[in-house]
């Protein structure tokens, strides 16, 4: 009997590079004790990860956007 | 008279082994049996057969044609009934037979001949009542409350492990581990590596608890029995992971067969609105793997255990959850035998 042993389930394949760079950035705010929205969106910023549109975050283009991603 | 099977009586060692009964288990996730799918499954140390009605409700019959005994995994799908693939004999969600084509009036026709168990789902998954005695009425399955609570998220993880069901369920009744096997881990690796333990009692189980330590480690377990036995606990993230506090894991363990067990791990958070959004992307983008990575860790220890391991350990302190446990299952084992044998 073949166990069944997937490390990923939560999604169908390998997240876009968008997602990995938006991912690693959000974690590197976050690991520095910024746990705000207003911090991580300014920490994003000045980190030069931006959104998609290329635009700057703000709070309701980030939450916006991370809903969509949290969702999928 | 017609004949239905059951398993033989069990002893009181082969329920231990293979799993307690008249209990809810977990079975396997929601989306292994997609409506108008088949799908043969080994649970407690038997043979099912679990298919979607094209209506929604999903069905769990023993894996036997009433007829020959063929597998009516082998089966078609008619939407609301299984067709035998050997002989063509239709089987419904209830186990009745409902026609029997080869033969029309067959006396086959209307009688309930395979076993099913009633099954709910819950959290993403099918759980299903495995009654001691086919006719036994289940009684009533309390969802785990983290995974009723609105406020909380949370992520199914399903694997399958090599090694009995009391190994897992013990591994999560002991917490000092955490400090040790998971030590080189993206969350267990701070807090104390020595500790005393206390059991507290609850209403539905008990808690086992460090007297020194708690939101450092893996620093406490509650075990509840709710018509279905699973354990709560809480386990730090690092900073990386955003606001939320700790991740709970809500987990249920079922026997496959005495040697090889079902996980069932929701790993849950207490966040809502923009949290609870970026714990789901950071989950799926970079979280699950670390959270994998710590659960093999587990896996390889247990699977490496031998499965006579219990036989001559020397236990201390940290091991009165573990021991609380097994008494607890086998006297249960030893009740459930006896009255098997009294049937």
């Amino acid at each position: 009997m073949s166990l069944y042993m997937v490390p990923i389930q939560t999604r169908t394949g390998d997240p876009t590079p968008y997602e990995r760079q938006l991912a690693t950035a959000i974690e590197g705010v976050f690991g520095e004790g910024e746990h705000s929205l207003e911090g991580l969106v300014e920490g994003l910023n000045s980190a030069g990860v931006f959104a998609p549109d290329g635009k700057t975050w703000t709070a309701e283009s980030f939450t916006t956007e991370i809903a969509r991603l949290g969702d999928q | 008279m017609a004949r239905v099977y059951k398993p033989g009586a069990l002893s009181a060692d082969e329920i231990f082994a293979t799993g307690l009964r008249d209990q809810w288990h977990a079975v396997c996730p929601s989306s292994w049996v997609e409506r108008g799918a088949i799908r043969k499954l080994k649970r407690l140390g038997e043979d099912w057969v679990l298919y979607r009605q094209s209506d929604g409700t999903v069905r769990m019959l023993a894996d036997r044609c009433p007829h020959r005994g063929a597998p009516l995994s082998h089966g078609m799908h008619l939407g609301d009934r299984i067709a035998c693939k050997y002989h063509g004999v239709q089987v419904d969600g209830e186990g009745t037979v409902l026609s029997v084509p080869g033969m029309p009036g067959c006396n086959l026709e209307g009688k309930k001949l395979v076993r099913a168990l009633p099954v709910q789902e819950v959290g993403g998954a099918i759980l299903a009542w495995f009654g001691l005695d086919t006719e036994t009425e289940p009684t009533p399955l309390v969802v785990p409350d983290p995974l009723a609570d609105e406020g909380v998220s949370e992520f199914l993880c399903y694997t399958e492990w090599k090694a009995p069901w009391r190994f897992a369920v013990e591994n999560l009744l002991d917490p000092m581990h955490g400090a040790f096997l998971h030590h080189e881990s993206h969350s267990m690796f701070g807090g104390e590596q020595s500790a005393r333990f206390r059991i507290r009692e609850t209403d539905r189980g008990f808690f086992f608890e460090k007297t020194n330590q708690r939101g450092v480690n893996f620093d406490w377990v509650e075990f509840s029995r709710s018509g279905v036995d699973w354990v709560d606990l809480e386990i730090p993230y690092p900073a990386t992971a955003g606001p939320g506090g700790p991740f709970g894991i809500v987990g249920m363990a079922t026997p496959i067969d005495e040697g090889t067990t079902s996980i069932f791990f929701w790993r849950y958070r207490r966040v809502v609105g923009w949290e609870r959004d970026v714990w789901r992307f950071l989950y799926r983008t970079t979280l699950e793997e670390r959270h994998w990575a710590v659960l093999q860790q587990d896996r390889a220890m247990l699977e490496g255990m031998a499965p006579d391991a219990d036989q001559a350990e020397n236990l201390y302190q940290h091991d009165l959850g573990v021991i609380r446990l097994r008494r607890m299952y086998r006297a249960q084992a030893e009740e459930q035998a006896k009255a098997l044998a009294e049937a």
